[in-house]
């Protein structure tokens, strides 16, 4: 029997939460080499390690700012990348949710673990000064999860009025970024019966225009050489397939630190390009934790994939026979796992 | 994806097996022309396709075109109704391209883009620079739609007008069976005037790069045709059905093979040491697997499976439009200057229509009137005088004596945001162009789920009566080519006043809803005044208020008796009107006489109960017996009545038209309505 063919889905900040505390203590063995560089160099910055910071209770004001949790999600990641089993599952494409495209570059080969760490731990350490506009978040679905499409008209016609920019494109939730002011605004204009819209904390405006200076200063301080082709297609948040051999690296450097960090990161579309473009068996969401799951179940609605038409059909789905596994949920890690 | 297409064949999967192999050279077009540059193209350009859509992130090629081949109603483009090759995103309007009948279109397109940069019209769907690629293969070059384009794109350049487009001939030497006999599309198209004339291998990607790129320069600076004649194979026999054995020797078909453009691609690739032969080798395996769980993920997609879903687009549009405000007094003044105060007073329809065509030009700045004659003329029968010297050559516009050209015009300005009003100069002169309007214009919305319409209004002068003026080819009585085509309105006023009102109503139709309208102007009433005798004035009529317009399917009725209904339009009204008095006096009672007007969209339901208690019903149709209106209608009102009628149809002979004092011989008259009238009432 062949191998089973799956797209890896890499989660973007936030996902490293007091949930997930410890993660790389339990799941971090097998980048435990690249682990230890890493700490070794942050050691040298004079920073804490993330084998320390891993360790020590959660504190959101120590492990939520980007500087920290970027670097420790990256190698959440790359642990669980590299715990798949591959004599049993073959890759056939690399996604992931706004930073977790950092981490897509590197586990598809077109980021040197050295060269993933920089670029994500100073895109990670911009703002460690003052972070630019923050995140709100809102869902566009109903209890079902399907789309409402005169809610998502509504929630978009007063993000506009409000000044405020699509952030990113989740699925159920769209994500918005803007200005303090925009943001106080929106969480009045889209309050619901539940706890949504809400600010999601050392967030700040990232993917939209109020970006341009940290685009600006990424591109001084990154070199285009950190970049070389994928070894893996890698689906850009876009939707864009980034295909080994035929890349041009200086328009992937583009993209990485240009578009994708001040414009739409539409989360949405690249994992239906994925889906649709290479119809995996199973689709692999990697730690820490798992709050993309439902985000991608909701894809999966939107698209009616495997005739997941509803909450109930994906989780009737999952159940029976698990399209998305999350490595971060201990049971279906197993399935994927070496 | 041909491959895995054939073996899915086999199973009862798939419904398509004319593939793209052979001609993967036009992915280089793909790459080298931006999408914003319409494409449109023939049926072997899945190369073209997929490489294109690399040029926009979000897309799904290959997934897409499985659901194409499998007729999925989740085809992005189709919906499962043909598998075609198109996409709004990437501007590749859909068609099936198996007669060259979209490159009347493509050359309407390449004109309508600096035409409508110049006329800053907000509608506009192209760039100002773009151009249009138009592919299509060797053997579809000698079809008279590609000649016609062709020719008409030559002629526009010889008058030194800009149509910017590359004609790219893929020539595989076959056309089904039969060979193309070497050079001769060389020979055929190398020297047209005003076309340049390129040639390239299909078979090397970087001949095919540094041509592409030349002519993608050259025409989009020069705004001047080229004619990009492409070399190339043809593997796989012409579709899944055709067994090649049958009329190649094996020996032909080998050597075929063995220029298939991937080996010789892979070659480039390692004599430029840019990949390894097991770099290849790995790269072809891992996209054939791919390709075969696409493939095989899109065989469960869900089938369009009954006529509801099947039907469902044939009018569709999701482009919809605002209408425009009414112009005000003050631009009208100026517009019609001393014919101003003319307004006012009663004229023929022809006048009105062309009142009417003003008033239009001035409120739609979107609108267009071309046609052969209509520019300095005015037309044969004025009814577009005056308005070149109100809107200006790039809006009024005489076109090549090609019908072909003139609603591919139509086609192709409708795909750039106009609405053009194009006039084909008499009803028998739409027979060599019928194929415009029945399998491209009619189609797109039904082929692309309404994401791409053709917006046009198309006035025919036709029909009889013309005093013994003309012979047959000035007369044709036939309308039958319009009334299967499914989705076309079809307009038939008998008055000016009406045509006015229905002119509007097609214009805003169109516009709006992106809707294809016929809209027939019977010659012989275009200068009538009286009705029933000389100076009575009674068929000249006001010009109406601006707002005023007719539904579409909404009929006349002229009286209210009970003792027979007559049902006609056009130059059946106008006859029937003049036997009313006197079928009236003969019978000593009332009758009821209706004007349909539209000669689509009737509301059968809503006739009968305006028929009502009426017992009698006579149709009077001026056209052939077989195949016009009053044979459907007839049909229509057996079958729908709930009380049996006393029908009958009362058309012309199956006859064409005579010269002469018996122009009208076969035709229904005053006197022979009268006749009919009678003995169906008396029995």
């Amino acid at each position: 029997m062949g191998k089973e063919r799956i797209v890896v889905i890499c989660p973007g900040r936030g996902t490293y939460s007091r949930e997930t505390s410890g993660y790389l203590k339990i799941h971090g063995t097998t980048a435990q080499s690249q682990i230890t560089w890493m700490d070794e160099h942050r050691k040298n910055e004079g920073l804490l390690t993330l084998s320390e910071l891993d360790s020590q209770p959660f504190k959101t004001k120590v492990h939520m700012r980007g500087e920290n949790a970027s670097p420790l999600i990256y190698a959440c990641s790359l642990s669980d990348f590299l715990s798949i089993d591959r004599s049993k599952y073959e890759i056939v494409a690399i996604t992931g949710n706004s930073m977790g495209w950092y981490i897509a570059l590197a586990l598809g080969g077109a980021l040197s673990n050295e060269n993933a760490f920089s670029l994500i731990n100073t895109m990670g350490s911009m703002m460690s000064e003052g972070i630019i506009g923050g995140q709100i978040i809102h869902p566009i679905v109903g209890e079902n999860w399907q789309v409402d499409e005169v809610k998502t008209k509504a929630v978009l016609n007063e993000v506009e009025k409000a000044g405020a920019y699509v952030s990113i494109r989740l699925g159920g939730y769209v994500v918005i970024g803007g200005e303090q002011k925009s943001l106080n605004t929106l969480l009045k204009k889209l309050t619901t019966d539940d706890k949504y819209p809400f600010q999601i904390p050392f967030h700040a405006a990232f993917h939209t225009p109020l970006l341009e200076s940290v685009s600006k200063k990424a591109f001084g301080l990154l070199s285009e050489l950190l970049f070389q082709k994928p070894a893996i297609p890698l689906v850009d948040g876009r939707g864009h397939i980034w295909s080994p051999f035929s890349t041009e690296t200086q328009e992937l450097y583009q993209y990485t630190l240009g578009i994708q960090v001040t414009r739409t990161y539409d989360f949405t579309t690249s994992v239906t390009v994925a889906m649709k473009e290479f119809c995996p068996d199973k689709l692999v969401l990697l730690g820490p934790g798992n709050t993309l799951g439902g985000s991608i179940g909701q894809i999966m609605i939107q698209n009616n994939w495997l005739n997941v038409d509803s909450k109930k059909a994906f989780t009737n789905r999952q159940n029976k026979e698990p399209y998305l596994i999350s490595m971060g949920m201990e049971d279906q890690r197993e399935i994927v796992s070496k | 994806m041909d491959l895995k297409a054939r073996l899915l064949k086999d199973e009862g999967k798939c419904f398509y097996t004319i593939g793209s192999s052979g001609h993967e050279g036009n992915a280089v077009f793909g790459k080298v022309f931006p999408h914003t540059d319409m494409a449109f193209l023939h049926y072997r350009s899945g190369a073209f396709f997929i490489e294109r859509s690399k040029q926009v992130p979000g897309t799904s090629p290959i997934y897409d075109m499985a659901l194409s081949f499998m007729a999925s109603s989740e085809d992005p483009i189709s919906g499962g109704r043909h598998k075609v090759i198109g996409s709004k995103m990437l501007n590749i309007p859909p068609q099936t391209s198996t007669i060259a009948s979209h490159l009347p279109k493509a050359v309407g397109t390449a004109f309508s883009i600096d035409r409508a940069r110049d006329l800053d019209i907000k509608e506009r769907e192209l760039k100002g620079d773009s151009i249009v690629l138009c592919s299509f293969g060797d053997a579809s070059a000698n079809h008279a739609t590609a000649l016609s384009a062709i020719n008409t794109a030559s002629w526009i350049t010889h008058v030194g007008g800009h149509v910017p487009i590359i004609f790219i001939c893929e020539d595989n030497e076959m056309g089904i069976s039969v060979p193309t006999e070497n050079h001769w599309i060389h020979e055929s198209f190398s020297s047209r005037p005003g076309i340049d004339y390129i040639a390239c291998d299909g078979l090397h990607l970087i001949d095919l790069i540094i041509k592409s790129q030349r002519v993608e320069h050259d025409c989009r600076i020069n705004r001047t045709p080229i004619f990009l004649h492409m070399k190339t194979v043809r593997l796989m026999g012409h579709a899944g059905s055709d067994i090649e054995a049958g009329y190649r020797s094996l020996s032909d078909i080998e050597a075929t093979e063995f220029n298939d453009p991937l080996l010789h691609s892979a070659r480039i690739l390692i004599e430029n040491q840019c990949l390894s032969a097991d770099e290849i080798l790995n790269l072809y395996e891992s996209y054939r697997t791919r390709v075969n769980h696409v493939f095989e993920a899109a065989t469960d997609r869900p089938k369009l499976e009954t006529a509801k879903g099947v039907m469902a687009t044939i009018t569709a549009n999701r482009n919809d439009r605002n209408v425009p405000p009414q112009p005000g007094k003050g631009s009208r003044k100026t517009l019609f200057g001393k014919e101003y105060k003319r307004l006012e007073q009663p004229q023929h329809m022809a006048k009105l229509i062309n009142y009417t065509l003003s008033d239009i030009l001035l409120r739609y700045s979107n609108t267009l009137v071309f046609g052969e004659d209509v520019a300095q003329k005015g037309g044969v029968y004025h009814v577009t005088a005056d308005l070149y010297n109100q809107f200006g050559v790039r809006r009024v516009f005489n076109s090549p004596l090609d019908e072909t050209s003139i609603i591919g015009f139509g086609i192709g300005f409708g795909h750039n945001g106009f609405v053009p009003i194009s006039e084909i100069q008499f009803l028998a002169y739409l027979h060599n162009a019928e194929d415009q309007l029945r399998s491209e214009a009619a189609t797109l919305p039904f082929f692309s789920e309404g994401q791409f319409t053709n917006p046009m209004v198309l006035r025919i002068p036709g029909l009889a009566y013309q005093k013994g003026f003309g012979g047959h080819f000035h007369n044709d009585n036939s309308l039958a080519i319009f009334r299967d085509i499914p989705g076309v309105i079809l307009a038939v006023p008998s008055n000016g006043a009406d045509a006015s009102k229905m002119l509007r109503t097609v214009v805003r139709e169109a516009h709006v809803n992106g809707r294809v309208i016929v809209f027939v102007e019977p010659i012989a009433l275009y200068m009538a005044k009286d009705l029933h005798e000389p100076k009575d004035g009674k068929w000249n009529f006001q010009y109406p208020a601006l707002d005023e317009e007719i539904p579409v399917g909404e009929f006349a009725e002229y009286g209210k008796g009970k003792a027979l209904t007559i049902i006609t339009y056009g130059n059946g009204l106008y006859l029937s009107l003049q036997a009313q008095k006197e079928i009236e006096n003969k019978l000593k009672k009332k009758i009821k006489v209706i004007d349909l007007r539209w000669l689509s969209d009737n509301d059968i339901p809503k006739l009968l109960k305006v028929i009502g208690t009426c017992e009698n019903v006579l149709i009077v149709d001026e056209c052939r017996r077989t195949g016009c209106h009053g044979e459907g209608l007839l049909a229509q009102l057996v079958s729908d009545s709930k009380k049996p009628l006393n029908l009958r149809l009362h058309a012309a002979e199956d006859s064409f038209i005579s010269l002469g004092v018996a122009a009208t011989a076969t035709l229904p008259s005053k006197e022979s309505i009268i006749q009919n009238a009678l003995e169906l009432v008396n029995g």
